[in-house]
Formats: structure tokens, sequence, C-alpha cells
């Protein structure tokens, strides 16, 4: 379900005792939940934010890798000769460097690669690189080195890679392990109680995160002491993999990333060129950084894996799913990476027969990495347009039908509680809102504009890691700084911290300082991915600020001699509840004059202990297809999300938005292409040929609806995640109302018009419904 | 990155014309072509000769006759924007204003949008292609649902432009200075199919540049469109499109030019179609049947037989949106 | 001024070039002089220096004398010569929008336009829209509307958005969503862009 690594190894820390231990959230808030600005707004729009690709070290060098340009080959020969005589160039290295043989792509039987090996299995691989005082020094130099290559047969197809005879990409065939199977119930009995049953295969395509920040690392050695600016989501992990990789202590690796450029799951583990910078700097002795060029980022910094699922349903005309079967068919690359997309079916609707086989096979093709909900707007697509089948088979509306069987146990955890199910409010205040039933019921059209109208449903289902410490520091004049551990990645993560803390102490946020995503200097917080850096840093820094008042008012009980149960921080003062009414600013207290400083740590909780808390969402689309020329447009839009309480609704609405665009991307554009039949190769490894949504391909019609179920038990905060539900039902619900729209069912995605009209044109026929 | 070269600025067009004849050299006019293909490795150049500052090969002018005088150098975005161009000429605005973003538009000049190399991601990626000195078209047997599906034989490119086709239907002249001096031809006769030359587009040759473009004067009771249809919103090529010019009398066409992009190496002129419509007024048969002439004798590749369904859609419409006008 | 020079210098031509590039030093150095633009004593600099031509830009207002490689996109020149790093890379090749910057008020991509066909004209980053620390009307529309995520792409986008509203200073939504059609933004920040737009459109006045 999550392929990133788990960074956090041992135990939790401890947990803040105590009262702010005990928290619970707020009832009533003043900052928290307000549609406000982002903290570093200016930096943003003014140019001024550093981004690692921005950063410019005394004496820096710039590196290029040279990568294997076949689907599959081995390396025979590589000569640098040339390239190492070229003006600029200060290091090359390449597999037979020493301290290059570091393993690489861990599978169950331990490393199943190199950083340069000579067995390259996909396009990309990397084969040497290059330091040189320019960027265009150091690629000059990089197309330079001259490679034999030994070409070897290569297998891009999913299906084909199954086959007995498919070209091997490792040794002992392409599954990748056993299948993994998941079982309640009888499905079989499950079946033969339904008065309907479906089966359908549903496929969708490779995804690339690209980021509008491509990756880049600057790494720059003191002694044995290496400090790395990395373009990531979360510099903990890649401490710690860096570490290993070259063999130093925690303490000798120092990671810091602070603007971020995006990764929507590309940047949470270390990647390749981050240790060759740091080989690079080693050789040359000087830092280095290092770009991935567009083309690059296409290659070898993941994908979401293409899948074709197989989805059986049973209902009874009264609405009851008997059972759900789904088989998987997916692909994580060339080295082991899951392509999992089974969660879906086992948790979002009551059923008591679920059977799910999955399958992962290697291709040679680039490896995948978690991108935004991995495994489900896969599962979403085949699910949700399932759902929308057996409603129209039995007769009721698609809303409707789901709103009557939304478990509120995690079905997968043993039937646990969740902390709180916002989905059916979701359904129905989100239809509402859509004014669903108007649009639902208009006549459909015999023109060559097709409108129609869909819903989808998801949920998100991994709770966190729910660990992170959160250091608040009170200055002297009152004024904060605030230290977290956490990538900001977009989101606004600084900006809802210092919000937290605003709250609770009652600072204004221009007065709060963040130091954050640094690990010299920061706590620790997990990667910014997985929809949970809400819900694993924001306990912790509420926690944090309530230690510190603690602290205050109890200096300040002793300072005015006053029972510390009388004293309340407001406005920046200390202020007694009971006669006489005294109010001391905070800066006029003689001990904190003397200190010059409070520290309050907040450590996250584990838990909630016996309940799950996940964000739920429902999400209604309006398309309007063009039948003369397959054109879908994506018209309206609205998303109603459980998320928990929304700590700020200005960056919540923004990135529900974003979750939106990137479904519309998924549902309508976005595919990998590769040469399967030839060559192997990637044929459109650049943003014009592999499509992205621009400003014409999101509608302006867009509603974000925030449905509080006033969770008091998901954390101190009430808030849940909301990074990965923005994005899970948006394509189904776009292909939902492609169907309302036409009565032709997209069983693949992306629906381009190429597809839509061949399917029209079967429709036509008569094939199609 | 892109490989070295020197760069010259010649200050006349015979200075430039002479620069170029050298062989190495390339044409530098807006550059947005030029650089990608640089960078891609798509073309190799020992230097580039820039032209984008000769004032005398821009803007729009109308002579005395009424026939319009397009520089070159004019930018997508100029003529996107020329109130006389959008009165008169409304596909060729439409087909400048469809051409790739914004910013692009700013940058990118008409005659290049016109010269501009196919966007065949065999010929632009990292295949040693036919076009490119290759053994074969990777087209053939490959990833080809972005294709063409008539005119193509070992060559298999969709000409890219969006402005040709409705320059063709308004139908243009353009002007070509070279080493032999200057010349004035049909843009209709400007582009060359895989089947005469698969190393080449047009009639280029070394040391020619495309001056101008030549459009007659505005007729009454003429309209014209250009509609495309693209995979994505906006920043996209066609998937298809057409180019529209029709002269009518009294409802009844006079006149008619359909001249397609997406589907061809050059684009498009169907006269099959064209001969439908003319002497008839534009209802759903005329249209239905001009739009099947169009794909007539089209031979898809395995992964664009759409492109069939999509022309005969998009012709319809156009032909049907222009009886409403 | 003379660091530059120093840095640049260090950037000679590769070894797979070498014959052509000491056919075209000479070359390189005449056809300059054919321009009329380079006075004589930095053509015998150039001449000295190889492959490096002499280059006026003036940026933000201000002008900048340089040296540069003919390849050297602006981008490039922009963010690693004058260290204007509010100008992103984000594909170096024309299809994203993040290196957008005004050439005489009109938006173009700086990745896509060689450093010396910008001589001659006016060029306008995302810096040359602040009012010394004081943000421009149309980055405070921004920051208002929360017209960003990750914010990689903002720069671009703001300077697209300032380009559009000097050529349509009240633009419908239309020719919003058309005028910011060559700006990504993979966050997909679309719906508060387009309310930014509208709102800078206001505070411009």
């Amino acid at each position: 379900m999550r392929t990133d690594s788990v960074n956090y190894m041992g135990e939790s820390p401890p947990e803040t005792q105590g009262q702010a231990g005990t928290l619970t959230p707020w009832e009533e808030t003043t900052v928290v939940g307000k549609p406000l600005p982002r903290v570093d707004a200016y930096e943003r729009v003014s140019g001024s934010a550093v981004y690692t690709q921005d950063i410019v070290l005394p004496g820096m060098l710039y590196g290029a890798i040279l990568r294997c340009p076949h689907a599959h080959a081995k390396v025979k020969h590589v000569d640098t000769g040339k390239a190492a005589k070229m003006p600029g160039v200060h290091g090359i290295i390449t597999d037979s460097t020493p301290g290059a043989n570091i393993p690489w792509y861990h599978g169950a039987k331990g490393a199943m690669s190199r950083l340069f090996d000579p067995h390259c299995r996909h396009e990309g691989e990397e084969v040497a690189a290059v330091a040189a005082e320019s960027p265009h020094q150091a690629w000059d130099a990089a197309k330079a080195i001259t490679v034999e290559y030994e070409r070897l047969p290569f297998v891009t197809d999913i299906e084909d890679a199954m086959n007995s005879g498919a070209p091997p990409v490792h040794e002992g065939g392409n599954r990748d392990g056993d299948s993994s199977v998941y079982q309640r119930g009888d499905t079989a009995k499950g079946f033969a109680e339904a008065d309907v049953v479906l089966e359908e295969t549903y496929r969708t395509s490779f995804e690339i995160h690209t980021p509008m920040e491509t990756h880049a690392s600057v790494a720059q050695w003191d002694g044995n002491r290496l400090t790395v600016w990395d373009s990531t989501q979360g510099v903990f992990a890649v401490q710690s993999s860096l570490a290993e990789s070259l063999g130093l202590p925690l303490s000798s690796v120092r990671v810091a990333c602070h603007y971020m450029g995006g990764g929507f799951g590309s940047k949470l583990d270390l990647s390749k060129h981050t240790v060759i910078a740091a080989l690079l700097a080693r050789m040359a002795a000087r830092p280095v950084k290092v770009t991935l060029t567009r083309e690059e980022s296409f290659l070898c910094v993941g994908n979401r894996p293409a899948n074709i699922i197989k989805l059986k349903a049973g209902v009874k005309k009264d609405g009851t799913l008997t059972a759900l079967e789904l088989t998987n068919l997916g692909s994580g690359g060339a080295y082991p990476a899951s392509s999992s997309v089974g969660y879906l079916v086992r948790d979002l609707y009551l059923c008591p027969n679920v059977h799910v086989d999955e399958t992962n096979v290697f291709i040679n093709a680039g490896t995948a990495r978690a991108m935004r909900a991995p495994g489900f707007p896969q599962c979403a697509w085949a699910l949700e347009q399932t759902m929308d089948a057996l409603a129209e088979k039995i007769g009721v509306d698609p809303v409707e039908f789901r709103v009557n069987i939304i478990p509120t146990v995690s079905q997968v955890r043993n039937n646990m509680p969740f902390t709180s199910t916002g989905l059916k409010r979701c359904l129905l205040e989100g239809a509402k809102a859509f004014r669903w039933k108007e649009a639902r019921e208009r006549p459909r059209q015999d023109g060559p504009i097709r409108r129609g109208v869909g819903v989808a449903a998801g949920m998100w289902g991994w709770e966190g890691e729910t660990v992170s410490t959160a250091i608040v520091k009170l200055f002297a004049d009152g004024s904060v700084n605030l230290n977290i551990g956490a990538s900001d990645i977009g989101t606004g993560t600084k900006t809802v911290m210092a919000m937290v803390v605003a709250e609770e102490l009652g600072v204004p946020l221009e007065k709060i300082q963040i130091e954050y995503a640094d690990t010299g200097t920061t706590s620790y917080a997990p990667g910014s991915g997985g929809s949970q850096t809400v819900v694993a840093n924001a306990p912790a820094v509420r926690k944090g600020a309530v230690e510190v008042r603690n602290q205050l008012l109890e200096l300040a009980a002793d300072e005015l001699k006053r029972p510390v149960g009388e004293l309340v921080l407001k406005d920046g003062a200390i202020q007694t509840t009971a006669e006489p009414i005294k109010k001391v600013p905070i800066s006029d207290l003689q001990i904190l004059q003397r200190r010059q400083m409070i520290v309050g740590v907040g450590y996250r909780d584990r838990g909630p202990e016996g309940k799950v808390a996940l964000p739920f969402v429902a999400q209604f689309a309006e398309v309007e297809v063009n039948i003369r020329t397959g054109e879908t447009k994506v018209v309206r839009f609205l998303a109603a999300h459980d998320s928990g309480r929304a700590l700020n609704s200005l960056t919540f609405e923004n990135q529900v938005f974003g979750g939106i665009a990137m479904g519309i991307g998924f549902a309508t554009t976005e595919q990998r292409i590769l040469d399967s039949r030839q060559t192997g190769k990637m044929v459109n490894a650049n943003w014009h040929d592999y499509k992205i949504p621009t400003a014409m391909d999101v509608p302006v019609d867009q509603t974000c609806i925030s449905i509080d179920p006033h969770d008091k038990e998901c954390n101190n905060t009430g808030a849940k995640g909301l990074g990965e539900p923005a994005t899970i039902p948006a394509a189904a619900a776009i292909a939902n109302a492609v169907y309302h729209a036409t009565g032709v069912r997209l069983k693949q995605a992306p629906i381009t018009p190429m597809q839509m009209l061949s399917l029209l044109a079967q429709q036509q026929e008569g094939g199609n419904r | 990155m892109i490989p070295w070269f020197t760069y010259s600025r010649p200050n006349s067009l015979k200075d430039a014309v002479k620069q170029l004849s050298v062989p190495g050299t390339r044409l530098h006019a807006g550059g947005t072509d030029l650089l990608g293909c640089l960078r891609d490795g798509v073309v190799a150049a020992d230097k580039l000769v820039s032209i984008s500052h000769l004032a005398e090969l821009r803007g729009i002018t109308r002579t005395g006759n009424g026939s319009v005088r397009i520089g070159a150098l004019t930018t997508l975005t100029e003529i996107a924007e020329h109130p006389y161009i959008m009165e008169h000429y409304a596909a060729l605005s439409e087909g400048a204003s469809s051409a790739a973003s914004p910013q692009l538009r700013n940058q990118g000049t008409i005659g290049g949008n016109i010269s501009q190399r196919p966007r065949c991601w065999y010929f632009r990626g990292d295949f040693h292609c036919l076009r490119k000195g290759g053994e074969a078209c990777y087209a053939v047997a490959g990833e080809n649902q972005f294709h063409c599906i008539v005119g193509g034989q070992s060559c298999f490119i969709v000409h890219p432009s969006d402005t040709a086709p409705a320059l063709i239907a308004l139908e243009a002249r353009v002007r070509i200075t070279g080493p032999q001096g200057t010349r004035t031809l049909p843009l209709e006769s400007f582009f060359v199919g895989p089947q005469k030359d698969f190393t080449r587009e047009n009639v280029l040759d070394a040391g020619d540049i495309l001056t101008e473009i030549l459009l007659p004067a505005p007729a009454a009771n003429h309209r014209s469109s250009y509609r495309k249809v693209r995979a994505r919103g906006a920043w996209d090529f066609a998937l298809a499109g057409v180019a529209l010019s029709v002269r009518f009398s009294n409802g009844i066409v006079q006149l008619a030019r359909i001249v397609l992009s997406g589907v061809a190496p050059v684009p498009w002129r169907v006269r099959e179609a064209e001969k439908i419509v003319t002497g008839k007024e534009i209802d759903d048969e005329t249209a239905s049947q001009a739009a099947a002439a169009c794909v007539k004798d089209a031979v898809p590749l395995a992964k664009n037989e759409y492109k069939l369904h999509l022309v005969r859609g998009v012709v319809e419409e156009a032909l049907l949106a222009m009886k409403q006008a | 001024m003379e660091k530059e020079k120093i840095d640049a210098a260090q950037e000679s031509s590769p070894g797979i070039t070498r014959r052509g590039f000491l056919q075209t030093v000479g070359i390189g150095t005449l056809e300059i002089a054919v321009v009329g633009a380079v006075a004589p004593a930095v053509q015998a600099e150039t001449r000295q220096r190889g492959n490096l031509v002499p280059l006026t830009l003036k940026v933000n207002g201000q002008r900048h004398e340089l040296h540069v490689e003919p390849r050297w996109t602006l981008l490039y020149v922009l963010r690693e010569k004058l260290e204007l790093t509010g100008t992103k890379p984000g594909c170096d090749r024309g299809e994203c929008g993040a290196c957008t910057v005004l050439i005489d008020d009109r938006p173009r991509y700086s990745c896509l336009t060689l450093a010396l066909e910008a001589d001659g004209h006016e060029i306008t980053t995302v810096e040359g829209l602040m009012h010394g620390e004081q943000l421009g009307p149309v980055q405070e529309a921004f920051v208002q509307e929360d017209g960003f995520q990750c914010g990689f792409c903002t720069p671009g986008q703001v300077v697209a958005a300032e380009g559009l509203l000097r050529h349509t200073a009240n633009p419908d939504i239309g020719e919003i969503r058309t005028g910011m059609s060559g700006n990504l933004c993979r966050c997909g920040a679309y719906g508060h862009i387009f309310k930014a737009v509208q709102r800078a459109a206001i505070l411009r006045k």
C-alpha cells in the first residue's frame, strides 16, 4: 500500500505527559480553521524562496549522469578517457570507481542491483557520472563518455512479462514473489446469494509524478561530515538511507530541504543522484550539485504503476453487497515496488465476502514510487465504476446506493471502529450542494454535445507513522520559534503548524519563526506524504505550545504570587481570572527576561488506541462529451471531504482542487507510453507528449466542502489527512459522468478522444451497451 | 543541454542568405522549434544565423489591391490579435491562436510555424529513424496513435502546423529568397511529402529563407474557420483539425476549400470534399458526405483508426458551424 | 563583473567540437563586429577568450555587461550569471512556463530564448515586479488568494499574469484561462490562480 521507506524503526518516542498529554480537540477556535494566507507566501511569490535547485555554494561543481539508453542491456566497457580530459572536468565515477559499489534496490533476498550496476534493466539506469565547473561542461563530458552495450531481449508490457517465454528481467522470472491473497467470508456463497453479478476488467496507465522542480541534490563534505541539500519530502528518510549507503553515523550526515518544488511521492526516498552527488563531491573535494533534467525525471524517479484489475461484484436487489472479488496484475517496474490496489475493495463498503488476489511483475521499465494515494485511484477507477453499474442494474440512485453500505468499522482491521465516518454526510451534503438529483434527472440530449454527472467515493487507508517531536521556543519578547522536522511540500504545513501555535499562545502568525526540515537542527518528523503530515505533526506542535504556556503560567504564578489556576495567557499577556484583575505582558515577566527563553517539547501520541482514524471523500463531476470528436471536458466539480477539522480552509480548498486536477490528468490525458514492440524505450518522456492538465483542463466551477464530523478521538486537533483523498475518486467520478452522458463505460484510463471515439463507434454498431 | 555553436546576426537579408548557404548553418527566427531540436539532437548546427531582428520581415500590411502581406517574422500573437486578420481571415487568426501557448505565440513566427519540424516522437526522441538518416520508420510497427492516416509512405509523420492548413484554405502564397534570387509560389506547393522526399518537409533549400506570406484580397460573402481537436485543452498539437474557406452566394456555396491538419505529412487539401459542397447549401447531408470524402482514401495504422471518426466528426461540425455562422 | 568573466572563461568549448571551435573563433568575432554593437576593446577580449561573445542585457531596468557562450539560454544567464534565481527551470525545453519572463512586456520562455537574442530588449523577471521589499500587486493577489502550493511554478505564473494584465487590463475568466494556459502547475492550484489573476486586475488599478 505504501512503498516509501519507513524511517522510524524503533519504539515510539515518549509521549507528552500531564495536561498537554491529554488534550482533546478544541471546541472553539480563533485562529485554526480560518482562511489565512500562508506564512511563507512572500518568499514564494517574490522569488526569494531558495529551492534546492537555486543553491550555489562557493566552489560548487555541477554533476551530470550518463544513463543507459536501452530498455535492457549489459555494459561491456566504459571509456572515460576523452571525457576526463575535457575542460572543466573534475571527476568521473563509474561502477569501477572505488567506493561506488553501493547496493541498491532491495528484494526478499537482498540487494538486486548497485549504484552503477552494469546490468541495466531499464532505460535510464545509471552508468557513469561527471562533475565539472559548469552544467554545460558536465553534460558535454557525459556525452563524450563512450559505452559499449550488449543489448538484451526486453519486456515492457505487463501481460507479456507473465508469458513463459518472456525475457527475464531478473533471474528466476518476472513474478515478484507469490501473489498476495486476502480473503474474508466466502465469495462463492456471496455471488450465489446475489441478484445481480457484474464482472469487468479495468485498466489504468502508468503515470509519472513530474513535480515542477525536478529532483536535485547539493552535496558538501567537511572532512568526513556530509551536508546535503536535497529536494525531498522527508529529510530524515534521506539522512538514514544516505548514512547507510555511505557507512556513516547519522550524526555525520545532515540533510536539509526548505523550499521544495513538489514531490507527490517521488521524493520520499533516497535517490541515486543524491549518492552520486556525494561521491562526486568527495572525489573532487568541492561541493557538487546534481539536478535531474526533465527527461530524466520521467525515467528513473518513480511512477504510478499501471494495473489490470478484474473486478467481480454481487449485489442484492435491496442494495446489499454480497461479494467482491478483485484480481490485480500490476507492475512496479524493474525492481521490487508495490503495485497493490486492493485496499478500497476490502474496506470502503460493507461486504461480508471479499477475495483479493494481487500479482506484481517485473518489466524493463523504471521502478515505481508511491504516487499520491498509491493504488487507490486505480482501485477507485474499477470499484467506483462497478458501483455505478450495480446501482443502475438494481435501479437505485448511485448516491443512495452508496449511502446504505457505509461501514463504521474497518473491515480489514478486524472491524476496529473508525474514530469518525463522515462518508454518508459527504455523499448527502455533496449531492445537495451539487444539485445532483436535478442534474441526474435531466433528460439525455441527442445532439452532438452530451452532458452528464457522476459520483464516486473514497477513503484513504493508512493512518500514518503518528510519531513526531515538536519544539516550541518562546522568546523574551513574546514571539516564538517553532521547530519541526516536517517538510512543507506545498500543502501549507508551516502555515497550519504556526496557526496551531497561535491558537494556543495567542501570538500573531507574523511573530512565529519556523525552523523545519533539517536533520541537523530540527526534531524528528516522518516524511511529508501519505496524508500524514498534519496528523503526525500538528498534535505534537499543539502539545509543545501547551507545554510552553504551562511553564509560563507556572513561572508567572511564582512571580505574581497567584495560583496557576487563576492565570490565563491571552493576547501576549498573563491575565488573572480572579480579582484583583491583573494583566502583565509576557515580556514584563522578570523570570523570562532572565532566562530569555522558554522551551516546550511536544511528542505525538501513538494511536488512537483501539480505533482507527481515516479520511473519507465523495466527489461529483459534470462533463461534456462531444460525440463527434471524442473530446471530454470536465465542466463542474464538487468535492465533499471528511478530513476532520480543516486547519486552514484556504489551503484546504487549494489542496482539494489540486487533487481534482491530478484526477483529471489520470482520467483524461496522462499515460507513460513505451515503445513496447521495438525498443522498450519511452516515447513521451517530456511534458509535450506526457500531458498534464493545463489551466484549460480544470473547470472554473469547482467547489470544496469540508465535512467536519467533530472527531474527538483521532488526535488532539481533530484533523485527519487530506492530500490523498483529494485525488482518490476524482477520475472515477469523471468516468461515471461520461457514462451518464453517453452510455459508454470507460474501462481504460485515460479517456482520450482516441478511446472515446472507438467506444462510441462500437456503441453505434450495437457493441457497447 | 544544447550543444555548442557559433552565432551570427547579419544585418541584411542578402547577407543572411549568403551565410546560410554554408553547410552546417541553421536559420534562427523565433527559435522555439530550433532550440528544442538542437537540445534533442534532432538537428545539428555549427552555426546559427539569426534573422530575428530584421524589421523588414516583420509585420502585417495591406497592399493597394487589398491583398495582405505578412512578414515571415510576424509572431503568432500578432497575427491572432490583428483586427483585420480576425475579420477577414478568421481561419488564420483561429489557427494562430490555437497553436502552442501564449508565451510560444509571443515568440514563434508565422514562418517558423509553417516550416517547423515534425513532432513525431520517434523523430524527436532518441531513435535513429528514417527521417534522421536511419533505416526505418519506427511508427510503422510502433506507437502510431498520433501519426498520419493518409499521404504516408515510408515515413508517417503528420504536419504539425495549425496555421498552414488555414493559409492554404485562404489561398496564400509564400515568397522565398535564396541564393538563386526570389520566387513566389502557392503555399500548397511549398510542402513536400515523404513519397517525394522523406528527409524534408518543404521546398526550402540551403540558403533559402521564407520571407513573407501573401493573402489575396478578401472576397465578399466569404467565411473561414479553423477547428482543432487535441488531447489536452491547451498547448497541444492537433489530433486532427480542419480549415475551411467558403464563399457563399444566397446561402449556396460558390467556392470551398477544405484543408485538414493532423492527418497527413503535409496540410491535406481534400478537393473531393470541396466538390461535394460546391453549388449546394450546407446541410446535414452535404456535411456528412463531405466529411466522409475526407477520409475516403485514408488507411489507418494499427493505433490511429480513431482518426477516421475524428476527421469525419470535426469536418461535419465545422461545416455545420459555418452554415450557422 | 570581473568574477563573472572569470567564471565564464572556465567554460570553454568541449573537446568534441574542438576542430569546429578553432575554426569558428575568428568567425564569431568577425560576425559580432558586423552587428556593430561591440567596441574594439571588447572584441580583443573576445578573441582571447575564444568562444565567448560580449552581450549587454537589460534586466529589471539594469544594464549588465557580460560574456556568454552563444548556446547559453536567457534562463541560464539570469540564474547562473546574474543570480536572479526567482526565474525557475522546470523543463528547459519550453514545456512548462516556470521560466517565464517578460520581454518587452510580453511573456516568453527564457529557456527557449538564447541570451544573445535578448540583446536590445527589456527583460522583466519576478524580482523586477517587486517595489523594494514590497510585493507588487500581482504578487500580493497571489498571496491573498493562495494562488500556489509548492511555489516552484509561481514566479512564472506571476510574471505570466503580469504580462496578461499589461495587455488586457480587465480579462474575463476565458481570457484568464487562455492567458495562463502556458504555465503548468502540477500541484493543480489553477482554481486559486484564476482568482488571484482576477484580484490582481483590481489591485493593479
